[in-house]
């Protein structure tokens, strides 16, 4: 099993989730995140005054899959969060130890 | 409604056509149900009366409690309290006995005797919940067992010694100070407000216990007893969610909405939750009202506040104890129009109603109604309304007295409109003005981004206008609503008298009112095509404002953690990007029209920026156009309009210190000048607009002083008057320590093809505009474009500055920028 971790673009949110609904994966966590990697923000001038804008708006995608998935998943989000430009986001992928369905107790894949 | 149910998670199991005696609800088992308490429920699922519940029980558990006590000492009395003494006892209440013996030591005489009673009265499936006290305790209060005083404000004689019961005393009207704690305690855990999701029908706000605060103030004379509309309603919900539950249990789930909704047979859970919270408002408007007057009598904070404020009493209204109230009592049935003013007073000073004067404000609704039916044009009265700084306060006091509806009567389909989903808190009145508070909360943060544009923004009185009506579409369903909105809202602004400019914002705003959220979510910020047409969409920097705040406000007021830092930060992404594209913008021209214009129309529009045709009406172009054939190119001609503030248009040939003629020649009336648009077609026609202030109402009060203004300003401009003659009419203004750390100025060369960009942030003061422009062609620039705006005292200028007709050398711009920063600085 892998976790993956793609950070994107929020405007990428709807497309990323829908290409991911079209190979069959559901189940994933969303949140709304500010950060920033190698574009380290930006200078923004509003009225003549410059200002750093630091922490950019990003959207982080988490999902685990079972490893066979792993390169399709993988293809898919950086397919669809694409759009060539400085910004686009980063993927990290760590294995995972365990999953445990609460509710039933099942284990490893048949969590998944 | 029933197959919506399994969107809220999994039913009970519990089929369309009700059957009582089949039902058993999951987690009643572990209660035994008496043959009585069985006969009730049927009865009420067949009658779904709620007073014949309450009754029902109450007098069955009377009767039980009553039986058993017979084998009791006869030194001691039983009482019933709280909700049991009220004969209001919910089907899985609990059953709150009062045991009173003459002393201490009696009570451990029948400690024995007494917990076998309540064995057995347990064992009969009564939940007891009961306390020992003598009489003395009972009448010793403090704010230890305040909750004990509270209960015995319901209390009721049931059995044993009556003459221990009456040695109760009334509690002291005191305990109102206690009970008013327990309320604000208890609204907090509900953060204040009776919308939520899955209300508790007891707890929350609005809810039973607070009907049973307005009673218990009612009982300690601190108040009138009143029994508002719906409560009948809460009380069959209440009766409803116990037997479903089988418990206590008072939360009004999604799957009990449903439920409740199919039971009591109301058509929808969305018409249920109307309903509900229609009644809940009620209940909540009448309790808060008459905390807040309890509150304010005995804060003595407060007491200093209305020594204060009862100073602004005028012929009108006269303000005790910091809220409002009518001199005469007859004043708005013999004069509805004094009602309007009450608004602006209290939007003015930010000050409640008294209970008093909203109670004359209920009475004289229907003649309001009719009032504002019989006239025509009611918009100039609203929006002297809308103006006052704590305008919020006034629209939701007139929300909540049926004003607004009176005026405008297209509200009422959205009132108590349920949107039923997990994200839409609030129901869509209240979510309208949730909004429109908070731009007028933002306006109090400076320094926070939103906050400062809420400042800015002039056209205050159209932003709320747009927000009061950007949902009220979602009443007729069937249409998209931002369509829908639009069409009611042009039917009720038009009739009231606004008129077609300002409709025309309102009217952008209401129709873009999704557009900002949408592109922030949907689209590439760093796309400069996103920008661009984001750009043409608002038009003009003043719509993108009263835009980008609409949106801000709408977001927020979706629920209280809907406006997220995340959020915020993309709307201001957005914001900023699109309002550099339309200050760059400026420095574009027009080459060929959008439309067919006639040939001479085009040649005047030839070199003119896009803003100018968005800035200015058809009417008023042509008039330029005019004055320009007129005077030819050394002509000179100078109007002076009155709109919201002073307008005074130059339509003149281009020469040198056109600009800070007319800068000094104003400001040596004394008048503030507030925004500046100068623009020249390709031609060397120069048409200036300066809108100005004139604090000391010297052309209003003086007609004539008109010409005197026109006249000056034209031989100003003709170098007919020596301009430091002009300034040394100037008021003399006192330097500030701020003003130094509040000026920037900055140069871009690189935003416009064709000329120097030169912004300038600055302290505002009189003869600003002045020394700047000045400064500038004193250099033999040449300013080819300006955009001046002052918002709180600050100075907001942009200048497209040209050489000869090209852009100014780095090191040139640099000097200018350094140039104009140092006047920028007060004289010290």
């Amino acid at each position: 099993m892998k976790k993956i971790e793609a950070i994107v673009q929020p405007f990428k949110l709807e497309e990323v989730k829908e290409a991911l609904k079209n190979i069959g994966i559901d189940g994933m966590t969303i949140s709304e995140v500010r950060g920033h990697g190698r574009q380290k923000g930006h200078k923004e001038v509003y009225r003549g005054q410059e200002y750093n804008v630091d922490l950019l708006p990003k959207v982080k995608f988490e999902l685990v899959v079972v490893d066979s998935r792993l390169d399709e998943v993988l293809d898919t989000i950086t397919g669809a969060a694409r759009s060539g430009r400085i910004g686009d986001g980063k993927i990290f992928v760590y294995d995972v130890g365990e999953a445990i369905r609460i509710r039933n107790g099942d284990r490893g894949d048949a969590a998944v | 409604m029933w197959a919506k149910r399994s969107e809220y998670g999994t039913g009970t199991g519990v089929t369309p056509q009700f059957d009582s005696q089949a039902y058993r609800p999951p987690d009643a088992q572990t209660k035994q149900s008496s043959p009585g308490e069985q006969r009730i429920r049927d009865s009420f699922f067949q009658s779904r009366s709620a007073t014949e519940a309450l009754e029902g029980r109450t007098a069955l558990v009377d009767q039980l409690v009553r039986e058993r006590w017979t084998w009791m000492p006869k030194n001691i009395a039983l009482a019933a309290v709280g909700g049991y003494g009220r004969k209001e006892l919910f089907p899985f209440s609990d059953i709150d006995l009062l045991i009173l013996t003459p002393d201490e030591k009696a009570q451990a005489a029948i400690k024995e005797p007494l917990s076998m009673c309540l064995r057995d009265l347990w064992d009969k499936g009564l939940r007891i919940s009961q306390s020992v006290h003598t009489p003395a305790d009972c009448n010793h209060i403090d704010s230890g067992n305040a909750e004990l005083a509270v209960s015995l404000l319901d209390r009721r004689f049931l059995a044993g010694d009556e003459s221990l019961f009456h040695q109760i005393r009334d509690p002291r009207p005191d305990l109102g100070k206690n009970i008013a704690q327990l309320t604000k305690e208890r609204h907090t855990r509900f953060q204040d407000t009776i919308y939520h999701l899955e209300p508790n029908v007891k707890d929350a706000p609005g809810g039973l216990r607070d009907l049973q605060v307005l009673r218990w103030l009612a009982k300690l004379g601190e108040a009138e007893g009143e029994n508002p509309a719906g409560t009948e309603r809460l009380f069959q919900i209440r009766c409803f969610l116990h037997y479903l539950a089988g418990r206590d249990d008072n939360k009004l789930s999604f799957e009990r909405q449903d439920e409740i909704a199919e039971l009591s047979g109301s058509p929808s859970p969305e018409h249920l939750m109307r309903e509900y919270y229609r009644a809940a408002r009620d209940i909540a408007r009448i309790a808060n009202r008459r905390l807040e007057a309890f509150e304010a009598r005995r804060s003595t904070l407060f007491s200093q506040f209305r020594d204060r404020s009862s100073r602004l009493s005028n012929p009108d209204f006269t303000v005790l104890h910091g809220e409002v109230f009518l001199r005469s009592p007859t004043a708005i049935q013999n004069d509805p129009a004094v009602e309007l003013r009450l608004f602006q007073f209290i939007a003015h000073h930010d000050l409640p109603l008294a209970a008093n004067t909203a109670r004359r404000l209920d009475e004289g609704k229907g003649n309001f109604e009719a009032w504002a039916r019989s006239q025509a044009a009611l918009w100039p009265q609203v929006r002297d309304v809308l103006k006052e700084p704590h305008a919020a306060r006034a629209l939701r006091a007139m929300h909540d007295c049926g004003a607004l509806q009176a005026i405008f009567p297209e509200l009422r389909e959205i009132d108590a409109l349920v949107i039923r989903d997990f994200y839409h808190r609030y129901t869509v009145d209240e979510h309208t003005l949730v909004a429109i508070q908070s731009i007028f909360d933002l306006r109090g943060k400076p320094g926070d981004s939103f906050g400062d544009l809420a400042v800015e923004a002039d056209e205050i009185d159209l932003l709320t206008m747009a927000l009061l009506f950007h949902d009220v579409g979602k009443g007729t369903p069937g249409e998209g609503h931002v369509t829908a909105s639009v069409r009611v809202a042009r039917g009720a602004l038009l009739r009231v008298g606004m008129t077609e400019r300002e409709w025309e914002t309102v009217a952008f705003l209401i129709g873009a009112h999704l557009d900002m959220s949408s592109v922030m979510n949907g689209r590439d910020l760093s796309d400069p095509l996103t920008i661009r047409d984001m750009a043409a969409k608002a038009g003009t920097i003043e719509r993108l404002k009263l835009l980008t705040l609409l949106t801000c406000a709408d977001i927020g007021a979706v629920n209280p953690s809907a406006l997220t830092p995340w959020r915020k930060q993309l709307l201001w992404n957005l914001y900023s990007a699109t309002y550099s594209e339309l200050t760059r913008e400026l420095s574009a021209r027009i080459k060929q029209p959008e439309r067919e214009v006639n040939p001479s129309l085009r040649q005047f529009l030839e070199g003119l920026p896009p803003r100018y045709l968005r800035t200015h009406t058809e009417d008023e172009i042509a008039e330029h156009l005019r004055l320009e054939r007129e005077g030819g190119h050394r002509g000179v001609h100078v109007s002076l309009k009155k709109s919201a503030a002073w307008v005074l248009t130059i339509v003149a040939g281009d020469r040198p210190y056109l600009f800070s003629a007319t800068a000094a020649a104003i400001s040596s009336f004394g008048f503030n000048i507030l925004k500046v648009e100068a623009f020249s077609n390709a031609r060397g026609t120069v048409i200036d607009t300066f809108t100005f202030a004139d604090p000391a109402r010297t052309l209003e009060l003086n007609p004539s002083e008109k010409d005197d203004v026109v006249r000056t300003v034209t031989r100003a401009i003709r170098g007919e008057i020596a301009l430091d003659v002009l300034l040394k009419r100037r008021p003399k203004v006192k330097p500030d320590a701020h003003a130094m750390a509040a000026s920037r100025v900055s140069v871009d060369n690189q935003a416009s093809p064709a000329a120097t960009l030169i912004e300038m942030t600055a302290q505002d003061r009189p003869g600003l505009l002045y020394d700047v422009s000045s400064v500038i062609s004193r250099r033999g620039v040449n300013i080819e474009v300006v955009l001046v705006d002052t918002e709180a005292k600050k100075a907001i200028d942009v200048f497209y500055v040209t050489r000869l007709g090209k852009k100014l050398g780095d090191e040139e711009a640099k000097d200018l920028a350094d140039a104009i920063s140092a006047v920028t600085r007060p004289p010290i």
